[in-house]
Protein backbone atom coordinates (compact mmCIF):
# COMPACT_ATOMS: atom_id res chain seq x y z
CA UNK A 1 0.00 0.00 0.00
CA UNK A 2 1.72 3.16 -0.66
CA UNK A 3 0.98 5.74 1.93
CA UNK A 4 2.72 8.29 -0.19
CA UNK A 5 4.28 8.50 -3.87
CA UNK A 6 7.81 8.39 -2.19
CA UNK A 7 7.46 5.21 -0.27
CA UNK A 8 8.70 3.19 -3.35
CA UNK A 9 12.09 3.98 -2.18
CA UNK A 10 11.26 3.07 1.05
CA UNK A 11 10.34 -0.22 1.78
CA UNK A 12 10.17 -2.44 4.66
CA UNK A 13 10.58 -6.47 4.85
CA UNK A 14 8.61 -8.07 7.80
CA UNK A 15 11.48 -10.08 8.49
CA UNK A 16 12.61 -9.50 11.71
CA UNK A 17 12.06 -5.54 10.36
CA UNK A 18 15.63 -5.95 9.27
CA UNK A 19 16.39 -3.45 6.20
CA UNK A 20 16.86 -6.80 3.60
CA UNK A 21 15.76 -4.56 0.76
CA UNK A 22 19.42 -3.62 0.47
CA UNK A 23 20.45 -7.13 -0.64
CA UNK A 24 19.24 -5.70 -4.07
CA UNK A 25 22.62 -4.47 -3.96
CA UNK A 26 24.31 -7.49 -4.96
CA UNK A 27 21.44 -8.83 -7.53
CA UNK A 28 24.12 -7.76 -10.41
CA UNK A 29 26.34 -10.58 -9.19
CA UNK A 30 23.71 -13.27 -10.13
CA UNK A 31 24.16 -11.96 -13.47
CA UNK A 32 27.90 -11.77 -13.92
CA UNK A 33 29.43 -14.43 -16.48
CA UNK A 34 30.92 -18.09 -15.14
CA UNK A 35 34.48 -17.60 -16.19
CA UNK A 36 35.38 -21.50 -15.82
CA UNK A 37 35.63 -22.39 -19.81
CA UNK A 38 38.25 -21.14 -22.14
CA UNK A 39 36.06 -20.96 -24.74
CA UNK A 40 33.72 -17.71 -24.06
CA UNK A 41 29.97 -18.01 -23.92
CA UNK A 42 27.09 -15.72 -25.64
CA UNK A 43 27.13 -13.57 -21.82
CA UNK A 44 30.79 -13.92 -21.34
CA UNK A 45 31.46 -12.60 -24.30
CA UNK A 46 29.22 -9.74 -24.74
CA UNK A 47 30.17 -9.13 -20.91
CA UNK A 48 33.86 -9.11 -21.74
CA UNK A 49 33.33 -6.73 -25.25
CA UNK A 50 31.68 -4.11 -22.97
CA UNK A 51 34.26 -4.25 -19.79
CA UNK A 52 36.63 -4.08 -22.40
CA UNK A 53 35.38 -1.14 -23.91
CA UNK A 54 35.68 0.34 -21.31
CA UNK A 55 38.51 -0.64 -20.07
CA UNK A 56 40.20 1.46 -23.45
CA UNK A 57 38.14 4.21 -22.93
CA UNK A 58 39.43 4.76 -19.08
CA UNK A 59 42.77 4.06 -20.66
CA UNK A 60 42.91 6.34 -22.56
CA UNK A 61 41.65 8.74 -20.19
CA UNK A 62 44.29 7.71 -17.26
CA UNK A 63 47.29 7.44 -19.43
CA UNK A 64 49.19 5.16 -19.66
CA UNK A 65 51.45 5.10 -16.07
CA UNK A 66 48.46 3.15 -14.36
CA UNK A 67 47.89 0.15 -15.43
CA UNK A 68 45.32 -1.64 -13.49
CA UNK A 69 43.40 1.19 -12.46
CA UNK A 70 40.92 0.79 -14.83
CA UNK A 71 39.53 -2.15 -12.70
CA UNK A 72 38.10 -0.27 -10.23
CA UNK A 73 36.28 2.11 -12.35
CA UNK A 74 34.86 -0.65 -14.60
CA UNK A 75 33.66 -2.97 -11.91
CA UNK A 76 32.54 0.45 -10.18
CA UNK A 77 30.14 0.75 -13.24
CA UNK A 78 29.08 -2.54 -13.47
CA UNK A 79 27.84 -2.07 -9.87
CA UNK A 80 25.73 0.54 -10.73
CA UNK A 81 24.59 -0.14 -14.13
CA UNK A 82 23.19 -3.29 -12.65
CA UNK A 83 21.58 -1.41 -9.70
CA UNK A 84 20.13 0.89 -11.84
CA UNK A 85 19.01 -1.15 -14.58
CA UNK A 86 17.89 -4.21 -12.37
CA UNK A 87 15.96 -1.12 -10.36
CA UNK A 88 13.57 -0.73 -13.21
CA UNK A 89 12.05 -3.91 -12.90
CA UNK A 90 9.10 -4.49 -10.42
CA UNK A 91 9.59 -4.97 -6.91
CA UNK A 92 13.45 -4.53 -7.18
CA UNK A 93 14.97 -2.13 -4.63
CA UNK A 94 16.58 0.68 -6.63
CA UNK A 95 19.45 1.21 -4.02
CA UNK A 96 21.37 3.66 -6.08
CA UNK A 97 18.13 5.98 -5.51
CA UNK A 98 19.45 6.62 -1.79
CA UNK A 99 22.28 9.31 -1.26
CA UNK A 100 23.33 6.92 1.53
CA UNK A 101 24.77 4.32 -1.19
CA UNK A 102 25.48 7.15 -3.90
CA UNK A 103 27.84 9.25 -1.40
CA UNK A 104 29.20 6.00 0.12
CA UNK A 105 30.99 5.30 -3.31
CA UNK A 106 32.00 9.25 -4.48
CA UNK A 107 32.91 10.18 -1.30
CA UNK A 108 35.67 7.74 -0.48
CA UNK A 109 36.46 7.90 -4.20
CA UNK A 110 37.09 11.54 -3.65
CA UNK A 111 38.39 12.00 -0.03
CA UNK A 112 41.27 9.50 -0.99
CA UNK A 113 42.33 11.19 -4.38
CA UNK A 114 42.17 15.25 -2.25
CA UNK A 115 44.63 12.91 0.24
CA UNK A 116 46.75 11.43 -1.81
CA UNK A 117 47.04 14.50 -4.30
CA UNK A 118 46.98 17.28 -1.36
CA UNK A 119 49.98 15.26 0.32
CA UNK A 120 51.72 13.81 -2.30
CA UNK A 121 51.53 16.56 -5.07
CA UNK A 122 50.81 20.18 -3.08
CA UNK A 123 52.46 21.94 -5.81
CA UNK A 124 50.16 19.98 -8.83
CA UNK A 125 47.51 20.65 -7.08
CA UNK A 126 47.53 24.22 -6.38
CA UNK A 127 48.59 24.91 -10.29
CA UNK A 128 45.34 22.89 -10.99
CA UNK A 129 43.48 25.56 -9.36
CA UNK A 130 44.03 28.26 -11.73
CA UNK A 131 43.21 27.21 -15.63
CA UNK A 132 45.70 27.62 -18.64
CA UNK A 133 45.17 30.75 -19.80
CA UNK A 134 43.27 33.06 -17.02
CA UNK A 135 44.08 36.68 -17.21
CA UNK A 136 45.98 38.04 -14.03
CA UNK A 137 43.39 40.14 -12.40
CA UNK A 138 41.21 36.85 -12.39
CA UNK A 139 43.42 34.63 -10.61
CA UNK A 140 42.21 34.64 -7.25
CA UNK A 141 38.43 34.27 -8.26
CA UNK A 142 39.63 31.67 -10.65
CA UNK A 143 40.97 29.97 -7.76
CA UNK A 144 37.78 30.74 -5.02
CA UNK A 145 35.65 28.98 -7.53
CA UNK A 146 38.07 26.01 -8.71
CA UNK A 147 37.94 25.36 -4.98
CA UNK A 148 34.38 25.02 -4.86
CA UNK A 149 33.63 22.92 -7.72
CA UNK A 150 36.39 20.50 -6.85
CA UNK A 151 34.99 20.85 -2.86
CA UNK A 152 31.29 19.96 -4.51
CA UNK A 153 32.45 17.18 -6.23
CA UNK A 154 31.58 14.39 -4.48
CA UNK A 155 28.29 16.31 -3.71
CA UNK A 156 27.40 16.39 -7.44
CA UNK A 157 28.57 13.05 -8.41
CA UNK A 158 26.49 11.21 -5.81
CA UNK A 159 23.50 13.58 -6.47
CA UNK A 160 23.39 13.44 -9.84
CA UNK A 161 22.88 9.65 -9.59
CA UNK A 162 20.48 9.97 -6.78
CA UNK A 163 18.29 12.08 -8.24
CA UNK A 164 17.99 11.15 -11.97
CA UNK A 165 16.72 7.03 -10.51
CA UNK A 166 14.27 9.20 -8.04
CA UNK A 167 13.50 11.21 -10.82
CA UNK A 168 12.38 8.49 -13.42
CA UNK A 169 11.25 5.72 -10.54
CA UNK A 170 9.22 8.95 -9.42
CA UNK A 171 7.28 9.57 -12.90
CA UNK A 172 7.12 5.66 -13.36
CA UNK A 173 4.96 5.48 -10.38
CA UNK A 174 3.43 8.00 -11.13
CA UNK A 175 1.99 6.81 -13.98
CA UNK A 176 1.53 3.40 -12.38
CA UNK A 177 -0.38 4.46 -9.77
CA UNK A 178 -3.44 5.51 -12.09
CA UNK A 179 -3.52 1.92 -13.40
CA UNK A 180 -6.17 0.69 -11.14
CA UNK A 181 -8.67 2.93 -11.95
CA UNK A 182 -8.34 3.10 -15.58
CA UNK A 183 -10.84 1.32 -18.36
CA UNK A 184 -8.95 -1.06 -20.86
CA UNK A 185 -8.19 1.15 -23.83
CA UNK A 186 -7.12 3.45 -21.39
CA UNK A 187 -4.35 1.13 -19.78
CA UNK A 188 -3.57 0.40 -23.44
CA UNK A 189 -2.30 4.24 -23.88
CA UNK A 190 -0.74 3.99 -20.33
CA UNK A 191 1.47 0.75 -21.36
CA UNK A 192 2.58 2.84 -24.15
CA UNK A 193 3.39 6.25 -22.08
CA UNK A 194 4.93 3.46 -19.63
CA UNK A 195 7.16 1.76 -22.38
CA UNK A 196 8.25 5.30 -23.98
CA UNK A 197 9.71 6.06 -20.17
CA UNK A 198 11.17 2.53 -19.51
CA UNK A 199 13.27 3.15 -22.97
CA UNK A 200 14.56 6.68 -21.12
CA UNK A 201 15.12 5.58 -18.23
CA UNK A 202 17.46 2.55 -19.48
CA UNK A 203 18.86 4.46 -21.33
CA UNK A 204 19.51 6.88 -18.07
CA UNK A 205 20.60 3.93 -16.06
CA UNK A 206 23.63 3.37 -18.72
CA UNK A 207 24.45 6.81 -19.29
CA UNK A 208 24.48 8.10 -15.68
CA UNK A 209 26.58 5.06 -14.66
CA UNK A 210 28.98 5.65 -17.04
CA UNK A 211 28.90 9.33 -16.75
CA UNK A 212 29.74 8.48 -12.79
CA UNK A 213 32.62 6.24 -13.67
CA UNK A 214 33.87 8.76 -16.06
CA UNK A 215 34.48 11.40 -13.87
CA UNK A 216 35.60 9.58 -11.19
CA UNK A 217 38.35 8.35 -13.43
CA UNK A 218 38.73 12.13 -14.50
CA UNK A 219 39.19 13.06 -11.17
CA UNK A 220 41.74 10.74 -10.22
CA UNK A 221 43.59 11.58 -13.67
CA UNK A 222 43.46 14.84 -12.51
CA UNK A 223 45.28 14.60 -9.27
CA UNK A 224 48.16 12.59 -10.79
CA UNK B 1 22.38 -24.25 22.68
CA UNK B 2 25.78 -22.72 22.51
CA UNK B 3 27.49 -25.23 23.75
CA UNK B 4 25.74 -27.99 21.19
CA UNK B 5 26.39 -25.18 18.18
CA UNK B 6 30.06 -25.44 19.77
CA UNK B 7 30.04 -29.13 19.75
CA UNK B 8 28.81 -29.45 16.12
CA UNK B 9 31.43 -26.72 15.22
CA UNK B 10 34.17 -29.21 16.29
CA UNK B 11 32.67 -32.44 14.92
CA UNK B 12 32.51 -30.16 11.22
CA UNK B 13 35.78 -29.02 11.93
CA UNK B 14 37.74 -32.36 12.69
CA UNK B 15 37.48 -33.65 8.90
CA UNK B 16 39.54 -30.14 7.96
CA UNK B 17 42.31 -31.08 10.82
CA UNK B 18 42.39 -34.86 9.75
CA UNK B 19 42.77 -33.29 6.58
CA UNK B 20 46.11 -30.99 7.55
CA UNK B 21 47.70 -34.08 9.72
CA UNK B 22 48.76 -35.85 6.13
CA UNK B 23 51.73 -33.21 5.36
CA UNK B 24 54.83 -35.52 4.83
CA UNK B 25 57.97 -33.33 4.77
CA UNK B 26 59.28 -35.80 1.82
CA UNK B 27 58.97 -34.97 -1.66
CA UNK B 28 55.79 -36.83 -2.45
CA UNK B 29 54.34 -36.62 -6.18
CA UNK B 30 50.44 -35.65 -5.37
CA UNK B 31 49.95 -35.45 -9.12
CA UNK B 32 48.11 -38.87 -8.99
CA UNK B 33 44.68 -40.12 -11.44
CA UNK B 34 41.55 -38.63 -10.71
CA UNK B 35 38.94 -40.85 -9.64
CA UNK B 36 36.59 -40.29 -12.66
CA UNK B 37 33.57 -42.39 -11.14
CA UNK B 38 33.42 -40.66 -7.87
CA UNK B 39 34.68 -36.66 -9.32
CA UNK B 40 33.51 -37.45 -12.94
CA UNK B 41 34.99 -34.09 -14.88
CA UNK B 42 32.15 -31.16 -15.30
CA UNK B 43 31.05 -31.41 -18.70
CA UNK B 44 29.63 -28.16 -20.05
CA UNK B 45 25.96 -28.39 -21.93
CA UNK B 46 26.09 -26.96 -25.78
CA UNK B 47 22.04 -25.93 -25.76
CA UNK B 48 20.62 -23.80 -22.62
CA UNK B 49 18.01 -25.60 -20.36
CA UNK B 50 15.34 -26.30 -22.56
CA UNK B 51 12.11 -23.75 -21.24
CA UNK B 52 8.64 -23.10 -22.07
CA UNK B 53 7.43 -19.77 -22.61
CA UNK B 54 10.70 -18.32 -22.50
CA UNK B 55 11.24 -19.12 -18.46
CA UNK B 56 9.61 -22.04 -17.74
CA UNK B 57 12.08 -24.89 -16.90
CA UNK B 58 10.76 -28.29 -18.89
CA UNK B 59 11.01 -29.89 -15.08
CA UNK B 60 8.40 -28.50 -14.02
CA UNK B 61 6.25 -29.92 -16.84
CA UNK B 62 7.35 -32.97 -16.63
CA UNK B 63 6.76 -32.93 -13.01
CA UNK B 64 3.92 -32.49 -13.65
CA UNK B 65 3.10 -34.78 -16.44
CA UNK B 66 2.85 -38.21 -14.95
CA UNK B 67 0.18 -36.89 -12.67
CA UNK B 68 -2.08 -34.00 -14.40
CA UNK B 69 -1.01 -35.05 -18.57
CA UNK B 70 -0.17 -32.26 -21.07
CA UNK B 71 -2.83 -29.21 -19.89
CA UNK B 72 -2.12 -29.53 -16.12
CA UNK B 73 0.36 -27.42 -15.88
CA UNK B 74 -1.69 -25.08 -17.31
CA UNK B 75 -4.09 -25.45 -15.50
CA UNK B 76 -2.05 -25.29 -12.29
CA UNK B 77 -0.71 -21.52 -13.47
CA UNK B 78 -4.23 -20.21 -14.76
CA UNK B 79 -5.52 -21.65 -11.96
CA UNK B 80 -2.73 -20.13 -9.28
CA UNK B 81 -3.04 -16.73 -11.08
CA UNK B 82 -6.71 -16.12 -10.82
CA UNK B 83 -6.72 -16.79 -6.87
CA UNK B 84 -4.09 -14.22 -6.19
CA UNK B 85 -5.30 -11.59 -7.98
CA UNK B 86 -9.19 -12.22 -7.48
CA UNK B 87 -8.17 -12.60 -3.82
CA UNK B 88 -6.04 -9.88 -4.08
CA UNK B 89 -2.93 -11.58 -2.40
CA UNK B 90 -1.37 -10.35 -5.52
CA UNK B 91 -2.26 -6.35 -5.70
CA UNK B 92 -2.35 -4.78 -9.16
CA UNK B 93 -1.00 -1.56 -8.42
CA UNK B 94 1.93 0.65 -10.09
CA UNK B 95 4.40 -2.23 -10.21
CA UNK B 96 2.15 -4.29 -11.69
CA UNK B 97 1.75 -1.74 -14.72
CA UNK B 98 5.79 -1.03 -15.06
CA UNK B 99 6.30 -4.94 -15.19
CA UNK B 100 3.75 -4.92 -18.23
CA UNK B 101 5.25 -3.00 -19.67
CA UNK B 102 8.72 -4.18 -19.36
CA UNK B 103 7.54 -7.86 -20.16
CA UNK B 104 6.39 -6.04 -23.69
CA UNK B 105 9.44 -4.13 -24.08
CA UNK B 106 11.26 -7.75 -23.73
CA UNK B 107 8.75 -9.98 -25.83
CA UNK B 108 9.66 -7.21 -28.23
CA UNK B 109 13.18 -6.81 -28.12
CA UNK B 110 14.00 -10.51 -27.54
CA UNK B 111 12.13 -11.43 -31.14
CA UNK B 112 13.72 -8.65 -33.12
CA UNK B 113 17.17 -7.80 -32.09
CA UNK B 114 17.58 -11.99 -30.12
CA UNK B 115 18.53 -13.24 -33.71
CA UNK B 116 21.01 -10.88 -34.85
CA UNK B 117 23.28 -10.59 -31.76
CA UNK B 118 22.93 -14.27 -30.89
CA UNK B 119 24.34 -14.83 -34.68
CA UNK B 120 26.98 -11.94 -34.09
CA UNK B 121 28.39 -13.59 -30.96
CA UNK B 122 28.25 -16.84 -32.54
CA UNK B 123 30.84 -15.49 -34.94
CA UNK B 124 32.37 -13.91 -32.25
CA UNK B 125 32.95 -17.42 -30.60
CA UNK B 126 33.86 -19.33 -33.71
CA UNK B 127 36.20 -16.82 -34.80
CA UNK B 128 37.73 -17.01 -30.71
CA UNK B 129 37.54 -20.95 -31.36
CA UNK B 130 38.85 -21.17 -34.77
CA UNK B 131 41.89 -19.07 -33.71
CA UNK B 132 42.74 -21.83 -31.41
CA UNK B 133 41.75 -24.44 -33.89
CA UNK B 134 43.65 -22.65 -36.53
CA UNK B 135 46.39 -22.04 -34.28
CA UNK B 136 46.92 -25.77 -33.51
CA UNK B 137 46.57 -27.06 -37.41
CA UNK B 138 48.69 -24.34 -38.82
CA UNK B 139 51.28 -25.85 -36.52
CA UNK B 140 50.80 -29.30 -37.20
CA UNK B 141 51.16 -28.35 -40.88
CA UNK B 142 53.91 -26.65 -40.18
CA UNK B 143 55.85 -29.46 -38.16
CA UNK B 144 54.50 -32.26 -41.10
CA UNK B 145 56.52 -29.71 -43.66
CA UNK B 146 59.24 -29.13 -41.42
CA UNK B 147 59.30 -33.57 -41.86
CA UNK B 148 58.85 -33.63 -45.64
CA UNK B 149 61.42 -30.49 -45.91
CA UNK B 150 64.25 -33.04 -43.42
CA UNK B 151 63.39 -36.41 -45.79
CA UNK B 152 64.21 -34.01 -48.63
CA UNK B 153 67.55 -32.31 -46.95
CA UNK B 154 68.55 -36.31 -45.95
CA UNK B 155 67.76 -36.91 -49.61
CA UNK B 156 69.96 -34.29 -50.72
CA UNK B 157 72.49 -34.96 -48.66
CA UNK B 158 72.54 -39.15 -50.14
CA UNK B 159 72.79 -37.27 -53.59
CA UNK B 160 75.61 -35.68 -52.14
CA UNK B 161 77.51 -38.91 -52.66
CA UNK B 162 76.83 -39.55 -56.35
CA UNK B 163 78.08 -36.27 -56.96
CA UNK B 164 81.52 -37.14 -54.95
CA UNK B 165 81.62 -39.94 -57.37
CA UNK B 166 81.27 -37.85 -60.33
CA UNK B 167 83.54 -35.61 -59.00
CA UNK B 168 86.34 -38.01 -58.45
CA UNK B 169 85.95 -39.37 -61.79
CA UNK B 170 86.05 -35.89 -63.50
CA UNK B 171 89.24 -35.43 -61.51
CA UNK B 172 90.44 -38.82 -62.99
CA UNK B 173 89.97 -38.19 -66.74
CA UNK B 174 91.40 -34.46 -66.22
CA UNK B 175 94.30 -36.07 -64.88
CA UNK B 176 94.41 -38.76 -67.53
CA UNK B 177 93.73 -35.87 -70.09
CA UNK B 178 96.72 -34.10 -68.71
CA UNK B 179 99.39 -36.84 -68.57
CA UNK B 180 98.26 -37.71 -72.55
CA UNK B 181 99.14 -33.96 -73.26
CA UNK B 182 102.05 -34.60 -71.73
CA UNK B 183 102.80 -37.79 -73.16
CA UNK B 184 102.42 -36.46 -76.56
CA UNK B 185 104.54 -33.11 -75.92
CA UNK B 186 107.28 -35.38 -74.62
CA UNK B 187 106.90 -38.06 -78.31
CA UNK B 188 106.94 -33.95 -79.92
CA UNK B 189 109.84 -32.57 -78.49
CA UNK B 190 112.49 -35.87 -78.61
CA UNK B 191 111.03 -36.52 -82.30
CA UNK B 192 112.22 -32.80 -83.24
CA UNK B 193 115.50 -33.53 -81.37
CA UNK B 194 115.62 -36.76 -83.29
CA UNK B 195 114.71 -35.25 -86.89
CA UNK B 196 117.45 -32.40 -85.89
CA UNK B 197 120.28 -35.18 -85.66
CA UNK B 198 118.62 -36.86 -88.51
CA UNK B 199 118.86 -33.43 -90.71
CA UNK B 200 122.26 -32.67 -89.52
CA UNK B 201 123.90 -36.13 -90.42
CA UNK B 202 122.04 -36.01 -93.79
CA UNK B 203 123.19 -32.73 -94.47
CA UNK B 204 126.95 -33.79 -93.62
CA UNK B 205 126.71 -36.68 -95.74
CA UNK B 206 125.21 -34.71 -99.06
CA UNK B 207 127.86 -32.18 -98.42
CA UNK B 208 130.77 -34.66 -98.48
CA UNK B 209 129.21 -36.31 -101.48
CA UNK B 210 129.33 -33.20 -103.42
CA UNK B 211 132.88 -32.31 -101.95
CA UNK B 212 133.92 -35.78 -102.86
CA UNK B 213 132.09 -35.71 -105.89
CA UNK B 214 133.96 -32.74 -107.01
CA UNK B 215 137.30 -33.68 -105.88
CA UNK B 216 137.13 -36.77 -108.33
CA UNK B 217 135.85 -34.79 -111.51
CA UNK B 218 138.40 -32.55 -110.96
CA UNK B 219 141.05 -34.71 -110.38
CA UNK B 220 140.08 -36.99 -113.40
CA UNK B 221 139.87 -33.63 -115.45
CA UNK B 222 143.65 -32.94 -113.85
CA UNK B 223 144.73 -36.29 -114.85
CA UNK B 224 143.67 -36.22 -118.33
CA UNK B 225 146.95 -35.62 -120.62
CA UNK B 226 146.26 -34.39 -124.20
CA UNK B 227 147.59 -37.33 -126.20
CA UNK B 228 144.25 -39.45 -124.08
CA UNK B 229 141.94 -36.57 -125.22
CA UNK B 230 142.89 -36.15 -128.84
CA UNK B 231 142.87 -40.06 -129.17
CA UNK B 232 139.59 -40.47 -126.79
CA UNK B 233 138.32 -37.64 -129.43
CA UNK B 234 139.79 -39.64 -132.71
CA UNK B 235 137.74 -43.02 -130.88
CA UNK B 236 134.64 -40.78 -130.26
CA UNK B 237 134.67 -39.92 -134.42
CA UNK B 238 135.21 -43.80 -135.38
CA UNK B 239 132.01 -44.50 -133.42
CA UNK B 240 130.00 -41.97 -135.08
CA UNK B 241 131.55 -42.98 -138.50
CA UNK B 242 130.54 -46.47 -137.87
CA UNK B 243 127.20 -45.50 -136.23
CA UNK B 244 125.99 -42.64 -139.06
CA UNK B 245 123.39 -44.75 -141.14
CA UNK B 246 124.50 -46.16 -144.29
CA UNK B 247 123.51 -43.47 -147.04
CA UNK B 248 125.35 -42.22 -149.61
Amino acid sequence: MMTNLFSVFDPTSSVLMLPLNWMSTFLGMMFLPMLYWAMPSRWSLLWTLITSTLHKEFKTLLGSSHFGTTLMFVSLFSLIVFNNFLGLLPYVFTSTSHLTMTLALALPLWVAFMMFGWINHTQHMFAHLVPQGTPGALMPFMVLIETISNVIRPGTLAVRLAANMIAGHLLLTLLGSTGPSLSATLISMLIIGQILLLILEAAVAVIQSYVFAVLSTLYASEVT
Amino acid sequence: MLSRLALRSVQEARPFLVAVRPTSTTAVNKATERDEVNFPRRARPVEPGKVRMGFLPEEWFQFFYSKTGVTGPYMFGVGLTTFLCSKEIYVMEHEFYTGLSIFVMAVYAIKKLGPGIANYLDKEIEDIEGSWVKYRQESVEGLKQAVEDEKKAQWEAEGQKILFDAKRENVALQLEAAYRERLATVHSEVKKRLDYQLETANVKTRIEQKHMVNWIVNNVKASITPAQEAAALKQCFADLKGLAPQSA
